[in-house]
């Protein structure tokens, strides 16, 4: 066995993958080394092993489907028009309501700050101090009258403040739910009637196009 | 058959000319993929995957050898079976008789229009060669398939196997001195035309 560079050369040679004038010293080299010819026909022996080898034939047909490669049916265009007016008309529904919403916090701050703090909390934060005064000013109050007549004109006027003030506290949730609502309502810059179009559009849109998917999915198969 | 009209057509998206491409190429590529993977079943989802990978990358086409193009996706098909198969080894079911012993040689492989002699020549052939070739390493059994048995030139061997034209001299001599080495070991199942043309060669 030669070494492995007279052993490439002669599979190259073979193969005719050599210029002339290396063949040429090949072939002198051949001619006058038994050992290389034996290894030259050993290789050509290798070779025409292999290229007699039976060519097999494909079992089956390996042609290709439409699904198979995942291509998609040929779509219309009014495909393209159902399926964009869908996505428009869901944006627009979206903004509605954030323009509603927002234009019911810009207009009346009160009620949006009463909504952030829990529902009547405003009124009660700035009249809470007189009702918790009150029931402290009563006791002196009660005093003062019995007492004297010039009593403090101030404290009088404040005391009866105090009821008015706590039933002002309990009554301002259980009202601010309806009003709010109402409000909502007077408010909204965009109607709910174009809201529910707008809905409508949405749905009809979507169900359009996917029918038009449907029908050319068929049509392709 | 027009291949690079129907080339650019199926660049085109065209699924037709495609198949129409499949149908010529499609022996050619279960062959490789055969001879590489040495099972059928394996060769078949292999040949099937490689057109399906073609199909979608066809647009990377720029020109040359078709055949070399389409032997490179066989071959990558071939490899990641091989691997599959490392990761999953699975032992194979050979066809039984109905005496429940296994088939050598399947009969829906064998060539209807050979003798019984033939026959038997041709799967012992078949068998020796097949034993070999699995005996070598992956990458010299790609450019010895490619080259050998499909007949392609260094430059598609190269193109198809992805390496310089240098590494497919070197691995196809050591390929075949490999091969060389493992037939003597078959010598007597080898058929007697082979015998013959060897010894009128030496």
């Amino acid at each position: 066995m030669k070494n492995f560079k007279d052993i490439e050369q002669l599979s190259s040679y073979l193969d005719g993958q050599l210029d002339s004038a290396e063949s040429k010293r090949l072939e002198s080299r051949i001619s006058s080394d038994p050992e290389l010819a034996a290894d030259l026909n050993d290789i050509r022996a290798a070779r025409s092993i292999l290229r007699k080898l039976p060519a097999r034939k494909a079992p089956r047909n390996f042609t290709l489907t439409r699904k198979m490669v995942g291509l998609k049916p040929p779509l219309p265009q009014s495909y393209s028009f159902f399926r964009f007016s869908s996505a428009f008309a869901t944006i627009l529904l979206i903004l509605t309501f954030a323009a509603n919403s927002l234009a019911l916090r810009l207009n009346s701050p009160v009620p949006a700050f009463s909504f952030g703090m829990g529902g009547g909390g405003a009124p009660a934060a700035t009249e809470a101090p007189a009702a918790t005064q009150a029931p402290a000013m009563e006791m002196p109050l009660a005093a003062t009258q019995s007492s004297s007549a010039s009593a403090d004109t101030t404290v009088a006027t404040e005391a009866p403040v105090a009821p008015q003030s706590s039933t002002l506290l309990k009554e301002t949730p259980t009202e601010s739910a309806p009003l709010d609502q109402a409000r909502v309502k007077e408010e909204a810059v965009v109607p709910v009637t174009w809201q529910i179009s707008l809905l409508f559009i949405i749905l009809a849109s979507a169900m359009i196009a996917f029918a038009i998917n449907q029908n050319a999915k068929k049509k392709w198969s | 058959m027009d291949e690079t009209a129907l080339i650019q057509t199926a660049q085109n998206g065209d699924l037709d000319s495609f198949n129409t491409l499949i149908l010529h190429y499609q022996d050619a590529v279960f062959h490789t993929a055969l001879r590489i993977l040495g099972d059928e079943d394996s060769a078949e989802d292999a040949a099937q995957e490689a057109f399906i990978s073609a199909f979608r990358s066809i647009s990377s086409f720029r020109g040359g050898s078709f055949k070399a193009w389409l032997m490179r996706t066989v071959t990558n098909a071939c490899y990641d079976e091989l691997r599959r198969q490392k990761r999953r080894p699975t032992t194979p079911l050979e066809p039984e008789t109905s005496d429940g012993e296994e088939m050598d040689s399947p009969k829906w492989l064998a060539d209807p229009n050979m003798t019984p002699s033939e026959k038997s020549e041709a799967d012992e052939l078949e068998h020796a060669i097949q034993h070999c070739l699995d005996a070598l390493p992956t990458d010299f059994r790609t450019v010895v398939v490619l080259a050998d048995i499909q007949g392609m030139d260094y430059s598609e061997v190269a193109t198809a196997a992805r390496v310089p034209l240098g590494t497919i001299k070197s691995r196809l001599a050591r390929a075949r001195l490999r091969l060389r080495e493992c037939l003597r070991s078959f010598e007597e199942l080898l058929p007697s035309s082979f015998r013959l043309e060897r010894e009128s060669n030496s």
